[in-house]
């Protein structure tokens, strides 16, 4: 006959068994059977005649679901054994939180690398910065500098976490501002007008001079006036705690 | 339920939980049933958290290996899984509506709430019998 071990949870239904014996020809004859000699165990491993989806049935070393599920065919030799998936966390929608730290990080790295280009004339940098914002705008995880905070400074305990519920969308909206700036900024110091260039290049400066140290965010702000309005793909509205 | 949680081990699960803040990390809790019911824990084992990475800020997943691994080894040692601990970035140690559709009857669940790399509180849950909810255990250190 085949046998099946309970993970230890269920054992107080089996009268502390942790091995049983089954009967049937397939992982869904044996469950039934598992259930009708004990009846208690069916509301931990069934939900509406479903075996729940954190419920893991292993035949030897292989999970079920990996062959043909419930109805994976079971010889009187096999050795099933359930294997409780262990799962937690925090319910979504309550807030969504925002790593400041990373954000400052970016901030930071905007700030010396465009004043470095300053210093030296280089308007590649302002490009190169640019880029990298544009980047991180379309796809937060391939942002260089908050790479460089998740990867490097963190880790090493350089810059600790400062998570705040906060919305994520806004700060990106005004990472988005700051690519275009520098995009413009690169465009103008390319075509020679460098006034207009590096004014564009010291606006992002102060901008995100004043967020890392005052913890304004002018882009936020721009944000939420246009959600405030109601404007289309603005639909964030501000966290108050 | 009554767990007994020794001092020199509770350290050990807030640097383990600290060290994945601000994402959530667990692990699972080993030791005694004693005849009074009593819960003693006498070994942890931190678990990887093994869920998509970009949503590990609110969610923990441990690989059936590592429960199938843990189990077997609490099984022939004579000691009990007894429940497992994870962790609740930012927020209160009370289990959630997620908690409660993955949870398991009988085991322990610590709750540890973690707030800028520090563990501001710790709470104790159980299953109730028919899923509907969770009562709250006693934690005692000792």
């Amino acid at each position: 006959m085949p046998t099946i071990k309970i993970p230890t949870p269920l054992r107080t239904y089996t009268g502390g068994n942790a091995e049983i014996e089954v009967s049937g020809n397939t992982v869904a004859a044996i469950l039934e059977d598992l259930v009708a000699q004990y009846p208690d165990l069916k509301q931990h491993l069934f939900h509406e005649g479903q075996l729940r989806d954190f419920v893991n049935v292993f035949i030897g070393e292989d999970d079920i679901r990996e062959r043909d599920g419930i109805n994976t065919a079971v010889q009187a030799t096999d050795r099933l054994r359930i294997i409780p998936s262990i799962a937690g966390g925090t319910d979504e929608g309550i807030l969504s939180q925002v790593d400041h730290s990373a954000i400052r990080t970016n901030q930071a790295a905007i700030i010396t690398l465009l004043l470095f280009a300053f210093i030296v004339q280089l308007p590649l940098l302002v490009g190169f910065v640019s880029l990298t914002l544009f980047i991180g705008t379309m796809n937060e995880r391939l942002n260089l500098f908050k790479l460089l905070y998740q990867s490097v400074l963190r880790p090493r305990g350089i810059l600790k976490p400062d998570i705040k519920p906060d919305n994520p969308e806004p700060h990106r909206f005004s990472q988005g501002l700051g690519a275009t700036f520098t995009a413009l900024s690169t465009l103008f110091l390319i075509i020679k007008l460098s006034v207009i260039g590096w004014g564009l290049a010291w606006l992002v400066i102060v901008l995100a001079g004043l967020n890392l140290f005052t913890g304004f965010c002018a882009g936020c702000f721009v944000y939420y006036q246009l959600s405030k309005h109601n404007v289309r793909g603005f639909n964030k509205r501000p966290i108050r705690i | 339920m009554k767990l007994l949680l020794p001092n020199e081990l509770y350290p050990n699960i807030v640097s383990h939980l600290c060290s994945t803040y601000p994402n959530e990390g667990g692990g699972f809790l080993v030791g005694k049933i004693h005849q009074d019911e009593q819960r003693v824990v006498e070994e942890i084992y931190p678990v990887e958290n093994t869920f998509a990475e970009q949503e590990q800020f609110h969610r923990f997943l441990a690989e059936s290996s590592a429960y199938q691994q843990i189990e077997d080894m609490a099984d022939a040692r004579g000691l009990t899984l007894l429940g497992y601990y994870h962790s609740h970035p930012n927020v209160a140690a009370v289990p959630s509506e997620y908690d409660r559709i993955h949870a398991w009857p009988f085991f322990a669940y610590l709750i540890v709430s973690i707030r800028n790399n520090q563990a501001v509180e710790e709470r104790l849950w159980q299953l109730s019998q028919d899923r509907k909810s969770f009562i709250e255990g006693e934690l005692l250190f000792i």
